[in-house]
């Protein structure tokens, strides 16, 4: 298949993985931190860190969507979606992470109106059929979402969409990667940067990261040999004694992002003063809310929402896994109490999960070497 | 995924996967397009089209 098969070729993965082996320094630890969930997925799938050497770590960090939102979120979801005459609409992983009492999916078991979508124009699709229900669309996402959803609201002024509202839940990337760079917990040598929030922001914002704190950055595509290669270039920086922003993903992200999309977020959103990020607690200027323009069209105005915090459950160490702190399989409830039919936290939840996508594809690969 | 049909009064195209499965597509973020162009589409709008070039 165009664009995919040539990123599968497993002699050239072979030669990327010699080439790695040639370039790491025996007695070093190197801790690598993937950024996007999509990363992490794709590297227990294609078992991508069965192909390093022991001293090169991958850490996973805080760029899974739906692991992110609190628990606190999911409840003024569910206190919308019971509303009379609300459809509530949403992702569907978003519909399956636990709130204090039950999620979306128990909700809608419940009677409540709520139904998945693919995307904010389905949910707009939705409203313009249903003109007697207030349809409210859960938007979550980092830049590459969150242009979508702007787009959407445009276009529902444009059309004159009264009964569609946005309750926004968009976070962006950067502060959560300063905020993990500032903590005492993790000592990273460099990051595989995010392809598809990289696609819209660019290649800008994440100067900071090689300028303030002298790391290596490589944006890197989603298919076994681009993380692979981004694993090459980041060691070779580290050997070369460098540190700057490349991009491995020149197929898809243009170093100044889409300038078109910046400008659709910039018009019809605004940065909250403080957001709170599941496990990473308050991050200053992390999330995002409509602008005053589009405030009519914001559900968290339409309606009113409880907006309590609500602290994880005790077992769950989603918090330590989205940090990097912990690996999935050392969280407590990992495989047992928590999994993905069951699950007790974000992580378990998504595909783009390091807990899922450790649990769906990686389990048994560990399994083997403790036997 | 691969264009099939542009609207441009509407800033739409339908869109199809490898699958076959198909889908409307916001194209505000990415120009003219035009039936089989490939296009990065993320939550039903097109972010970027692909280009082997690059």
């Amino acid at each position: 298949m165009k664009f995919v098969d040539e990123f599968r070729d497993a002699e050239i993965g072979r030669a990327v993985a010699m080439d790695i082996l040639s370039m790491v320094e025996p007695g070093r630890h190197y801790k690598l931190m993937e950024v996007c969930g999509g990363h992490t997925h794709s590297i227990y799938k294609y078992g991508i860190d069965d192909l390093l050497p022991a001293n090169v770590e991958l850490v996973h960090g805080p760029g899974c969507p739906v692991c992110v939102i609190p628990m606190g979120r999911v409840d003024d979801g569910i206190a919308i979606a019971h509303h009379d005459g609300v459809t509530f609409t949403c992702f569907g992983d978003m519909m399956r992470v636990p709130g204090s009492n039950g999620s979306l999916l128990d909700a809608k078991a419940a009677g409540a109106d709520i139904r998945m979508v693919y995307s904010p124009l389905d949910a707009l699709r939705i409203a313009k059929q249903n003109p007697d229900r207030e349809v409210v669309f859960f938007a979550i996402g980092f830049e590459t979402t969150a242009p979508s959803t702007a787009l959407t609201l445009k276009r529902a002024r444009a059309e004159h969409v009264r009964n569609f509202s946005v309750m926004c839940s968009h976070v962006t990337i950067v502060p959560p990667l300063k905020a993990l760079l500032e903590s005492p917990d993790l000592r990273l040598d460099g990051f595989i940067g995010p392809g598809h929030v990289s696609t819209v922001v660019g290649g800008r914002p994440f100067q900071f990261i090689p300028a303030d704190y002298g790391k290596p950055i490589v944006i890197a595509g989603f298919e076994p040999l681009d993380i692979l290669q981004a694993i090459a270039m980041i060691l070779r920086q580290l050997s070369d004694g460098r540190c700057e922003v490349e991009n491995q993903y020149k197929r898809v992200v243009p170093y100044e992002g889409n300038l078109r999309a910046l400008e659709v977020m910039a018009e019809v959103f605004e940065l909250r003063p403080h957001f709170e990020w599941r496990g990473l607690g308050f991050i200053s200027h992390s999330g995002l809310k409509l602008s005053d323009a589009y405030a009519d069209l914001d559900a968290e105005v339409r309606f009113s929402v409880p907006g309590v915090r609500v602290a994880d459950p005790k077992a769950c160490q989603c918090g330590e896994v989205l940090k990097g702190v912990i690996k999935p399989w050392e969280c407590k409830v990992f495989g047992t109490a928590c999994t993905p039919e069951r699950p007790i936290g974000t992580c378990m939840v998504s595909s783009e999960g390091a807990c899922a996508a450790y649990y769906n594809f990686g389990r048994f690969a560990r399994e083997r070497e403790v036997v | 995924m691969t264009v099939v049909l542009v609207d441009d009064a509407r800033g739409l195209a339908l869109c199809e996967d490898a699958d076959g499965t198909r889908a409307t597509v916001e194209i505000a973020l990415v120009g003219a397009v035009a039936p089989d162009d490939n296009l990065l589409v993320h939550a039903g709008t097109a972010l970027t089209r692909l280009e082997r070039s690059r």
